[in-house]
């Protein structure tokens, strides 16, 4: 990797003069003109299709590794021999004015992090050096011009510089990488391509009005040279829904947009009996999706009807197409088939989480776990259930493991102003959490958070501007069989679904999950640990402890010759990091701040 | 019945008596309009500007402009609010508030600010300001019950 540090505006200036004269120069004229600094690599190798597809087992391009999502790394430089060696080679202190959970990504011995309220990091991944920093606002675009975002436009994200970007807006998982432009997508309802160069805005595409409440949290993933994305914010009663869209990378024109909310006298329309468009709320899209190219078909998911229970909502009809997997063709945006994972669902158990490919005796499969921790096994050329796996936490309701149909257990359909008493919580036994598989052990290895609830579910208004998830009387209570655990790392043997291993601790297990050919798999907790595990036994063989909570997504890759683990931290996550800790792990804290990344490898010979 | 007790014992013929009856009358008179109610103006409009302030910067990132909040951070006005909030007291929600929010940086904010925030959610509620600043500590707010009435 070649990289020239230059001073904003003056980018043809230095092309031949040696580095050293540079930073002379910056110095000298950042003092001067008080200009921002940044550097910009010559020698960028652009991503393409096939690169994505079959990624070199260095890199990290996908937010998940590879499209099938495993969150597996071919690496085994560091395994469990010599784990217990790891030590930091590089960490550095991220913004701190808002939550992070990233899900970082390495080419070219370049690592990109997503940051709070649309900053994106390039950093050096041996030696930790930054390389660029995109700010939106401050950073120009690559033409030169100032981005013109007006107030009006920006709606709720028009606040404060110093406004604290929370669990809500302000948080973006995952970019994407392609050609040589990253993309990233904002808490303002837009998608932006970034100069993998230079760290400058190339084009911002505003997908919906964000005074509206629209914003994405998962970013864009790449399939077959499209854009894909889909955004948040659909809590709210408003004219429009929630969407997948797909763009043209290099200009960010939209090509085509995916409805995940059937209206009235379309195919499901009548799924929300009488209801208007207006008053069908959620499909949400929080989590990115996975791509099988030989199918060319994107695996995305939706999140559930909003408000969260049919009585407060005003129909016990399925909603479609909320709480389910969705294929559709990136190309023209066309649904191939959807599976709706629980019809009518009324406890806000979402199943909009990651979708992880795997074949399965030869059966092209995609296996899939949400809030209740039942995994389910999607054909994913056709859409039809396999199995379905409940691995017997939840209180809520039966599923048949053949077909996936659903009975809610007696009593358990909430109504407005009764109590009721479930596990999980509304906040989850599983969350954004990515499992992680292993096709050394066939198992999947999975973040749960163990916990119940008293639940007293309350009504909203249903007018334009109304509505939301409605709000519930809530009293956090431990699982009954968890001895008053709220962290487990859930290992099954894939396909069976048979426990392999389980760990269990106090603090609750904060991200996702990461796989390698080392044998290993890597996950922290709201605690600040990290730890590596022997992905056989489950024994822990190593630990480290982190800035504050472990958040986000810990990845692996190698740089002339070396095994790096990055291990972000960072603050914020929902009730599963706030409301969860604090009621039932008061004793634990965690800093009020503190978002960092940290990198290990083994030590030198 | 402490009134009438002092009335029992109130000797005309005494001043000293007589000063110390209205010494506990108007101590006593004190405290009943101390259990004050969301009716009787118990914040200011200057107060809820400031709050509005702090809100739009602390607070409106998870729990929207329009107080309305998302899928995460509930609803702080309107049915949703008074669903969870009915019948518990203002001490109790300026605890919540001062402890625990924001959620990234609990306790972050000086106890004036809360209050003040505090202030511009009841302003957002439709209840009536008045002459005197909300206090801005949870004491001497645990007497006042959230009623919509």
């Amino acid at each position: 990797m070649f990289i020239l540090l230059l001073p904003a505006n003056l980018d043809n200036w230095f092309p031949t003069i040696m580095r050293k004269t540079t930073v002379f120069a910056i110095a000298v004229y950042s003092f001067l003109a008080n200009a921002s600094v940044y550097s910009q690599v010559f020698d960028y190798e652009p991503i393409t299709d096939a690169m994505l597809q079959n990624p070199p087992m260095e890199e990290w391009l996908s937010w998940r590794g590879t499209p099938n999502s495993w969150g597996y790394s071919s690496l085994s430089q560091i395994n469990t021999e010599n784990v217990g060696a790891l030590q930091l080679v590089w960490s550095m202190a991220l913004d701190d004015t808002g939550a992070i959970q990233a899900a970082p990504l390495v080419h070219n011995g370049i690592m990109f992090i997503p940051g709070p309220r649309g900053v994106v990091w390039a950093i050096d991944g041996a030696s930790g050096d930054l390389i660029w920093e995109y700010r939106p606002g401050v950073t120009p675009s690559i033409d030169g011009s100032d981005i013109e975002i007006t107030a009006e436009d920006l709606g709720d994200a028009a606040m404060a510089p110093t406004a604290f970007a929370g669990v809500g807006r302000g948080v973006l998982k995952n970019l994407a990488l392609y050609d040589d432009m990253v993309f990233t997508a904002t808490e303002n309802a837009s998608i932006r391509g970034i100069d993998a160069r230079t760290g400058r805005l190339v084009w911002e595409t505003q997908t919906a009005d964000p005074a509206l409440g629209y914003f994405y949290t998962a970013g864009p993933i790449i399939a077959n040279g499209i854009l894909v994305t889909g955004i948040t914010g659909c809590e709210r009663y408003k004219e429009g829904n929630c969407y997948y869209t797909g763009h043209n990378p290099q200009t960010g024109e939209e090509l085509w947009r995916f409805e995940t909310v059937a209206a009235p006298g379309t195919p499901g329309g009548d799924s929300w009996n009488e209801l208007p468009l207006r008053f069908r709320a959620g499909g949400d899209s929080w989590q990115s999706g996975s791509y099988d190219p030989n199918l060319n078909l994107v695996y995305m998911g939706t999140s559930q009807a909003k408000p969260w229970a049919r009585a407060v909502r005003g129909t016990d009809g399925d909603a479609l197409y909320t709480n389910s997997t969705i294929a559709l063709n990136p190309n023209t945006g066309e649904m191939n088939w959807y599976y709706q994972h629980l019809p009518g669902e009324t406890h806000d158990m979402d199943e909009n989480f990651e979708s992880v490919l795997i074949d399965v005796d030869g059966r092209e499969s995609l296996f899939k776990m949400g809030k209740l921790a039942i995994l389910w096994q999607l054909d994913r050329q056709s859409g039809e259930i396999i199995k379905a796996t409940d691995v017997g936490y939840q209180t809520i309701l039966n599923v048949n493991p053949t077909n996936g149909d659903i009975t809610y257990r007696d009593g358990m359909i909430p109504r407005i102003g009764q109590q009721i008493d479930m596990c999980p919580s509304t906040s989850g036994f599983k969350s954004w959490r990515s499992m992680a598989y292993s096709p050394q052990t066939e198992a999947m290895y999975i973040p749960i958070t163990l916990n119940c609830e008293l639940a007293t579910f309350g009504p909203t208004e249903q007018v334009l501007g109304g509505g939301g998830p409605g709000p519930v009387r809530r009293i956090n209570y431990p699982h009954h069989d968890a001895d008053e655990n709220l962290g487990e790392l859930l290992v099954l043997d894939i396909p069976n679904g048979e426990v392999k291993w389980r760990y269990r601790q106090r603090a609750p297990i904060n991200t996702a999950a990461l796989t390698t050919a080392g044998g290993l798999v890597f996950a922290g907790d709201w605690n600040r640990y990290y730890y590596a595990f022997d992905a056989e036994t489950g024994e822990k063989l190593w630990q480290t402890r982190v800035t504050t909570s472990a958040h986000g997504f810990p990845m692996t890759y190698m740089i002339d010759g070396v095994q790096y683990v990055a291990m972000p931290a960072g603050l914020g996550g929902a009730s599963w990091s706030s409301m969860l800790p604090r009621d039932l792990a008061p004793e634990l804290s965690r800093p009020r701040n503190g978002n960092s990344i940290s990198v290990f490898a083994l030590p030198t010979q | 019945m402490e009134i009438q007790s002092v009335y029992l014992h109130y000797q005309p013929s005494n001043k000293l008596s007589l000063w110390i009856f209205l010494l506990i009358l108007f101590l006593t008179g004190a405290s009943i309009s101390n259990a004050q109610t969301l009716q009787d103006g118990i914040y200011t409009e200057a107060q809820a500007e400031r709050g509005a302030e702090d809100y739009s910067a602390r607070c409106a990132s998870c729990h929207s402009i329009d107080l309305r909040g998302n899928s995460n951070s509930p609803s702080l006005i309107g049915l949703s609010f008074m669903f969870i909030w009915e019948g518990r007291s203002l001490g109790e929600l300026f605890t919540k508030m001062s402890e625990e929010m924001p959620t990234e940086d609990p306790g972050s904010l000086t106890q004036q600010s809360y209050a003040a925030i505090l202030a511009y959610i009841l302003k957002s509620n439709e209840f009536p300001s008045g002459e005197t600043d909300l206090a801005s500590n949870a004491e001497a707010l645990a007497g006042i019950q959230i009623t919509s009435q």
